[in-house]
């Protein structure tokens, strides 16, 4: 040891004399870490205790020789709270069959039905690999599945990329199928059928399924030593059970707006007004066009990015997001972020069905489908440590604002709050690091 | 230098830039012009052209054949700057073409730091000996062009690179560290490993084709020039990351010399390595 010890010396002393006092200062150097992980714990809660979901998402990713990469996701995540089901606010108290079919729940008078039965858990897992495949092509493919208490997910997906113009320019192209199936509690109702008193499941079907096809084209262009744009374009068909098994309409008097009463049958507890379980189309076709420019002042780096998206269902949204990444000292950033989203109801948006009039083939009140715009407001700060892991943490506020046309409400509901403000806080916690 | 050399420079103005690639590249041109053996204008051809007589060297190529003879003392032997001649007897192309013994030791006459007379500046070699300062000339060029580019741009993130012998000064702008690969043996252009180097020099030694087989046994490109045959069951490659280039270069060699003993001494020197190994070699 001693004599190694006088080795590295000696040639230490060597140098020197050779070169001078020229080196930088003693080495820094390491082999890259195998295993990167990223792993984040996300908070969402809805005011006045609708939805929250707690979200715990870990990503591994390893690195082989030959720019091969694997990448594994795993999240788990618990959705509790109300959600709107659908039917409208009334002037008296309503009641509904809870979707197992075996329970009711009551919405106060006044106030935005909402369906607190709502609780699941699910677990997602990704699993993608990506390598080149001759030189300026590389491919990835990977596979998805998920699954909660009443829905499983089976996707797989692959894509290939060109690049082109010493690298300023890449485009790909890529394929994406999904299976899904649909097992709702107490079953998938049948379309426009009417919500039943408890323990009468005749309208109720079993489970159902869905397929959903993704085509996506994409072009990343360097356009400055600063400056780089992306822009994608995505067709998606999803065919077979659409709906959301669990969102009602309320029928309502053509004059007055009110939700048609009934009477459960005799020592049976049921729903107290006529509500008929949504009906959707059974096929979806969406296009979405995309553009992001990320630009560097020096330093900090701003994002832009635009979104448009239209489908047959007669839904145009547009998204629009702007963040800044701001570097603070040497080692954390802050990030300031600003996203608008605004969409048009489907054409199939009705809030309420007028009873007598002929029944619709399509009808949701879902408020997913109507219109409403929302603004995002958010703040992130990242921290790099001295070892090369970094934590972050991201506080956002989400506010939704919704609108129904006048022409789409009668009588007494002019009165009434027909699509409540929704507003959400989301925090984040991440951290990255290496083994 | 026979080898691509790039610079890779972050974020600098574009006539910085153009002032640190030429700087670089100057320093490399310069080193190469005045020690490569295949130059007739150089001071290496000078002083194979001059055997048998003494000749009088400048400061520079003083101070490396003074390093050369302190990695003959380390090497106990093993390293020579004398033993290029060597190269005439031995071909490495990964065929089995062996020289007799006979025309090794014939060729060892002309070997041996020991025959040298070397009182600097005056170097005196014996007639028919020759000098070959392939094997450090490259790692000095490249730690000289790095400390040229701090003096003309201080601070300036830049990784230098000339065929394999790496430097970088600084860490990149963001304070993550530059990403080298190390070639894969088995097939050129791919990376076996990614080494992260933040400051410092990075040398390979390797014999991806360069090899002969004689009687099942590897035996890399490397000659010991005490006996005048090439270290045997030596590994495909070994990086070294040191404080400068030179050093990593001159661990990287002294390994290869100790066959299948390398890593045990690269362990005890303290330094930053990582090797290829030879798939075993049939006994």
């Amino acid at each position: 040891m001693n004599d190694d010890n006088n080795l590295s010396a000696t040639l230490a002393a060597a140098t020197c004399a050779l070169l001078g006092a020229s080196a930088a200062g003693p080495v820094m150097a390491g082999e890259t870490d195998r295993w990167s992980f990223d792993t984040a714990l996300l908070y969402y809660a809805e005011s006045d205790d609708r939805v929250q979901d707690v979200s715990a998402t870990i990503g591994a990713q390893r690195a082989f020789e030959d720019d091969r990469l694997l990448n594994l996701t795993l999240t788990a995540d618990t959705l509790t709270g109300a959600s709107a089901s659908g039917a409208i606010a009334s002037d008296l108290p309503q009641t509904f069959t809870s979707p197992s079919g075996r329970a009711v729940y009551s919405t106060p008078a006044g106030e935005t039905p909402l369906d607190d039965t709502f609780l699941d858990t699910r677990f997602a897992l990704n699993a993608s690999w990506t390598q080149p495949l001759a030189r300026l092509y590389t491919v990835s493919a990977g596979l998805g599945f998920s699954t909660e208490y009443d829905y499983t997910h089976l996707g797989a997906n692959v894509s290939l990329a060109r690049d082109f113009n010493k690298r300023n320019t890449t485009v790909s192209a890529g394929l994406a199928y999904s299976q899904d199936d649909i097992d709702p509690v107490g079953g998938a109702p049948v379309p426009l059928s009417q919500m039943l008193d408890v323990g009468d499941g005749s309208n109720k079907l079993s489970s159902d399924s869905k397929d959903v096809l993704d085509v996506l084209l994409g072009l990343t262009q360097v356009l400055s030593r600063n400056t780089v744009l992306r822009v994608n374009y995505s067709y998606s068909q999803s065919s077979g059970y659409l709906n959301d098994p669990y969102k009602i309409l309320s029928v309502v008097d053509g004059t007055t707006g009110d939700t048609i009463l009934r009477t459960p049958a005799p020592g049976v507890a049921g729903p107290t007004g006529i509500y008929l379980y949504e009906s959707r189309p059974d096929s979806r076709a969406k296009h979405s066009l995309y553009a992001e420019v990320k630009h560097a002042f020096g330093a900090p780096v701003l994002y832009g990015s635009y979104r448009f998206m239209t489908d047959d269902w007669g839904i145009d949204s547009h998204t629009g997001e702007v963040r800044l990444r701001w570097p603070v000292g040497d080692a954390s950033y802050v990030e300031p972020q600003l996203r608008y989203y605004m969409q048009s109801q489907a054409d199939f948006y009705h809030p309420s069905l007028v009873q007598g009039a002929a029944l619709p083939a399509y009808a949701s009140a879902d408020f997913r489908l109507g219109e409403f715009d929302a603004v995002t407001v958010g703040l992130k700060f990242g921290h790099r440590t001295s070892g090369g892991n970094e934590w972050n943490a991201r506080l956002e506020y989400y506010q939704q604002n919704g609108s129904i046309s006048r022409d789409q409400l009668i009588g007494n509901q002019f009165a009434r709050e027909q699509y409540p403000d929704l507003k959400a806080v989301i925090a984040q916690f991440g951290y990255r690091f290496g083994l | 230098m026979a080898s691509p050399c790039e610079v890779l420079i972050e974020d600098a103005p574009e006539a910085l830039a153009r002032q640190i690639a030429e700087t670089a590249a100057a320093c490399a041109w310069r080193i190469e012009r005045k020690f490569s053996r295949y130059r007739s204008d150089g001071v290496v051809h000078m002083i194979n052209s001059n055997a048998g007589r003494p000749v009088v060297l400048d400061e520079e190529s003083a101070a490396l054949i003074d390093f050369a003879a302190t990695l003959t003392t380390m090497s106990e032997g093993g390293f020579d700057i004398t033993s290029g001649v060597l190269r005439k007897a031995w071909t490495f192309d990964g065929g089995s073409a062996v020289p007799t013994q006979a025309q090794i030791d014939e060729v060892m006459t002309c070997v041996g730091w020991r025959h040298v007379q070397w009182r600097r500046p005056v170097l005196r070699l014996k007639p028919g000996m020759q000098i070959d300062l392939g094997g450090i000339g490259k790692e000095y060029a490249v730690d000289l062009a790095a400390a040229r580019v701090e003096d003309i741009a201080p601070g300036v993130s830049c990784l230098i690179n000339f065929g394999g012998d790496v430097v970088a000064r600084h860490p990149r702008r963001d304070g993550q560290p530059w990403r080298v690969g190390i070639e894969a043996a088995a097939k050129a252009g791919t990376a076996v490993r990614i080494v992260h180097l933040t400051r410092g020099g990075l040398a390979t030694s390797g014999d991806s084709r360069r090899f002969v087989l004689h009687q099942g046994r590897r035996y890399s490109h490397i000659i010991d020039a005490r006996i005048g045959w090439p270290v045997r069951d030596a590994p495909h490659s070994i990086t070294v990351a040191a404080d400068t280039c030179t050093q990593a270069g001159t661990l990287t060699t002294l390994a290869m010399l100790k066959g299948m003993e390398c890593e045990s001494f690269l362990r005890a020197s303290g330094a930053k390595y990582w090797i290829q190994a030879c798939p075993a070699s049939p006994q």
